[in-house]
């Protein structure tokens, strides 16, 4: 059975250090590598930031088999589900999407309810290079 | 009834427009220099403000100075408000950034500091050593330390500096900045305006900064990688990359 830890936290950007803390923390245990690690609070970080800085958002880490699963939500539905889906490559361009697919090995939205979405990340201990 | 003053500051304006024009319809880069120092008496008064609470006021200045310029560099000439009107914000907002990181900065225990000014040699040759990014729990045998204090320490390198994003020709570990020193736009970036997302504030980012991001998320490249290519350390690489972003996203706000 996987380990889960869930975290509820308010959308302040002055609790960003406690959560990357927390994530770090999270990563140590599932033996991932600095840079691993560092990617996977930078995701969770631009989703964050996304989210506004009103109310509080859920995060959840199921520790399976060689990787994390997060889960983030609610986050609003407006612009952020585009954003995800945005498959525009074209050089020159930054898009959320862009940083997701380079520091995370898979995210999609897992559930939209009333305008809310929650947004699914997963990374690899070690990712293929 | 109209007074002198009221003539001066609206002579004062139309000639800040005739520089903010030059600016940014001919790049002149004469006139953004004549801007600021326009307007640094403004900077000045502002940084005063905030005087006696442990910085030196120069460096509170400097800082300040940092708002300043991004005000004359995001300005919009169709704006009915004046200069002095819009940078005073930017200016204010700057400063008090720089407060906050610092005050964060300060309260961090000695020990931790120490602990995080080993950091970044210890990933380096715990990387070269290993031929991978090593984990938590090896940094932390390397150290003598343990996962949680690591963990801590990290965390320490994550509280934004600003000046260190485009103010200083050395980074904050002492490192040099190679890119600095070539000066050039960045071709990827730069075609951006039409862009959704986070793209349109790239262009407030130094070279250097849009040159890692476009390493990272376009060529796909891993900081080890990218460190070695700019010359500054993966902790280093990893900083400039969260602040880029934040930055961007600030101005987007």
């Amino acid at each position: 059975m996987a380990d889960r830890i869930v975290i509820e936290a308010p959308l302040d950007e002055t609790y960003g250090p406690v959560v990357r803390l927390i994530v770090s923390g999270i990563a140590e245990r599932a033996n991932f590598g600095f840079e691993a690690m560092d990617d996977l609070q930078l995701a969770i970080e631009r989703l964050l930031a996304e989210a506004g800085s009103d109310g509080r958002v859920t995060m959840s880490f199921e520790l399976v088999q060689g990787r994390i699963r997060t889960r983030i939500g609610p986050l609003p539905e407006t612009g952020l589900a585009d954003a995800l889906q945005d498959t525009d490559v074209t050089p020159g361009r930054l898009s959320l999407r862009q940083i997701l697919d380079t520091v995370v090995d898979s995210f999609g939205v897992d559930a939209a309810i009333d305008g809310a979405i929650v947004v699914r990340l997963e990374k690899l201990v070690a990712a293929a290079p | 009834m109209r007074h002198a003053g009221d003539d001066a500051k609206a002579r004062a304006r139309v000639e800040d427009r005739e520089l903010l024009r030059l600016c940014r319809e001919e790049g002149d880069s004469k006139a953004r220099e004549q801007l600021v120092q326009r307007h640094l008496p403004l900077v000045r008064s502002l940084a005063r403000r905030y005087a006696g609470r442990g910085e030196p006021l120069e460096d509170i200045e400097q800082v300040g100075a940092i708002g300043l310029l991004k005000a004359i560099d995001r300005f919009e000439l169709e704006r009915d408000v004046s200069l002095t009107t819009y940078a005073t914000p930017n200016v204010v907002g700057e400063i008090k950034r720089h407060f906050r990181d610092k005050g964060w900065a300060i309260r961090v225990p000695r020990a931790l500091q120490e602990l995080h000014a080993k950091m970044s040699p210890t990933i380096e040759r715990l990387t070269s050593k290993l031929g991978r990014s090593p984990s938590v729990g090896e940094i932390a045998t390397a150290l003598g330390a343990t996962p949680e204090e690591v963990l801590e320490a990290l965390e320490v390198g994550s509280a934004y500096t600003t000046l260190s994003l485009s103010a200083s020709p050395q980074g904050a570990e002492g490192d040099s900045d190679p890119l600095d020193a070539i000066g050039e736009e960045d071709v990827g970036f730069e075609r951006s305006e039409d862009r959704v997302s986070l793209a349109p504030a790239l262009g407030i980012l130094p070279p250097r900064e849009r040159e890692i991001l476009r390493m990272r998320f376009e060529d796909g490249l891993p900081q080890t990688q990218i460190a070695d290519r700019v010359g500054l350390s993966q902790m280093h690489v990893s900083r400039l990359i969260r602040k880029s972003l934040a930055v961007m996203r600030d101005e987007l706000q």
